[in-house]
């Protein structure tokens, strides 16, 4: 068993009060909720820091909490001292209702990630819970329709109520035309019902991978294209490629640095295709030969041609 | 041989009833009918029992749901946050544009 430093974690002093545990916990969490922050790793400290003030922000978790010593470290392989939890009466919040306090399940709860996994009552013959789960998948992925294996950690409670994070891997058909944001069904594959064949369903939360090349937002793609100076200026037929193979495209004569082309319908393939923008993005070849400053120079006299002519006003 | 399982897309085409949507997004209907009065949602139809939502509403009802639970935001708040990260969104995605030209 691994020692975690809540403290560290919600930064804030062991003897800090109740109110300043609360404080530096919100304000976290305000800057790692995963709906407002886009840091990628916000999901893992977000859940770090629930787990956390799960422990701290409850007053008699926190002073069994205590007992364990202020000398480990983070990550540091630790046994609990014994009857570190004598003497505590909890109140049982988050405990099931009745029976005796059941020190390991607080214990569990505390140190076995079990945040977020609360077994909620149910009426007896009702179908299963509806489960979610985000998943990352290439926008080639939506372009194409794709078969994927994807991996999610299940929070699972055994009878004595103990909670463990089980891997499980779905093989799923991901449909052409899927959009980040939007959310895959599937049937029967959420929590169990109290019958056969009512089980809840899945829901997966599509979001793409940051690709080196493509941008998307909501349905349209967009692409920076980079273009020789003589591409731009006189126009021409080029090769651009998309998630799903390359498609000719022509660039008008006199195009700018920055021009947007719009490829219709080579967005994302929905119902309602989107759009690819190919954003032109003007290179030029270095001036590194004998051929290639006289070309330059050939430029500079056969131009009159001022770049800040309207630049100062 | 593996088989993998066929899902469906949550889009506009699909519509969700207020048991249906609580039973879905895991917010109780109490909340939905609260968040709906303040906008943050525009069901179809007049009375609670005849409201239908747009299977597309369903990232915006789970990140709500997410929002109130985790900062015990009430429902007026739950609409501002929502209506700001639309527009954050939108900021930064435009900022995406800017640079890329």
């Amino acid at each position: 068993m691994k020692y975690k430093d809540y403290y560290q974690t919600l930064n804030v002093e062991r003897d800090a009060s109740q109110e300043d545990v609360k404080r530096s916990y919100r304000k976290l969490a305000r800057k790692y909720h995963p709906d407002v922050s886009k840091l990628p790793d916000a999901e893992d400290r977000f859940k770090e820091l629930g787990e956390a003030y799960d422990v701290l922000g409850d007053p008699e978790k926190r002073a069994a909490y205590d007992r364990m010593g202020s000398e480990w470290r983070n990550g540091q392989d630790f046994e609990p001292p014994p009857n570190w939890d004598e003497g505590f009466e909890f109140r049982g919040a988050g405990n099931q209702a009745g029976g005796q306090p059941d020190f390991h399940d607080i214990f569990e709860k505390m140190f076995g990630g079990a945040h977020g996994a609360h077994a909620r009552q149910r009426p007896v013959d009702a179908r299963g819970e509806d489960h979610h789960a985000k998943v990352l998948i290439d926008l080639e992925d939506s372009y194409r329709g794709a078969q994927r294996s994807i991996s999610l950690q299940v929070p699972v409670m055994d009878a004595q109520g103990h909670v463990s994070l089980e891997t499980r891997t779905l093989n799923v058909t991901i449909p052409k035309g899927i959009r980040a944001g939007q959310h895959l069904r599937l049937s029967g594959q959420g929590g169990a019902g109290t019958t056969l064949g009512t089980a809840g369903d899945l829901y997966l939360e599509i979001a793409f991978r940051e690709h080196p090349r493509f941008q998307v937002d909501g349905r349209d793609v967009s692409l920076e294209l980079p273009v020789a100076p003589w591409e731009a200026a006189l126009g021409a037929q080029i090769a651009v490629p998309t998630p799903d193979g390359s498609v000719e495209m022509t660039v008008p004569a006199g195009s700018s640095g920055g021009r947007r082309l719009r490829l219709k319908g080579k967005g994302v393939p929905a119902s309602q295709p989107g759009d690819l923008y190919v954003i032109l993005n003007i290179v030029l070849p270095p001036a590194d030969s004998d051929s290639a400053k006289a070309a330059y120079g050939a430029m500079q006299q056969a131009f009159n041609f001022d770049p800040r002519a309207h630049f100062y006003r | 041989m593996t088989t993998y399982l066929q899902g469906h897309i949550v889009d506009e085409s699909i519509e969700f009833t207020l048991v249906e949507l609580s039973q879905v997004s895991g917010a109780s209907e109490e909340e939905l009918t609260l968040w709906v009065s303040e906008g943050v949602f525009e069901p179809k139809g007049e009375r609670p029992q005849e409201w239908r939502f747009s299977g597309a509403a369903l990232q915006r009802v789970r990140t709500a749901q997410r929002l109130a639970r985790d900062f015990e935001i009430n429902p007026p708040g739950v609409a501002l946050v929502l209506d700001l990260l639309d527009e954050i969104d939108s900021l930064r995605s435009r900022a995406k544009r800017l640079r890329g030209g």
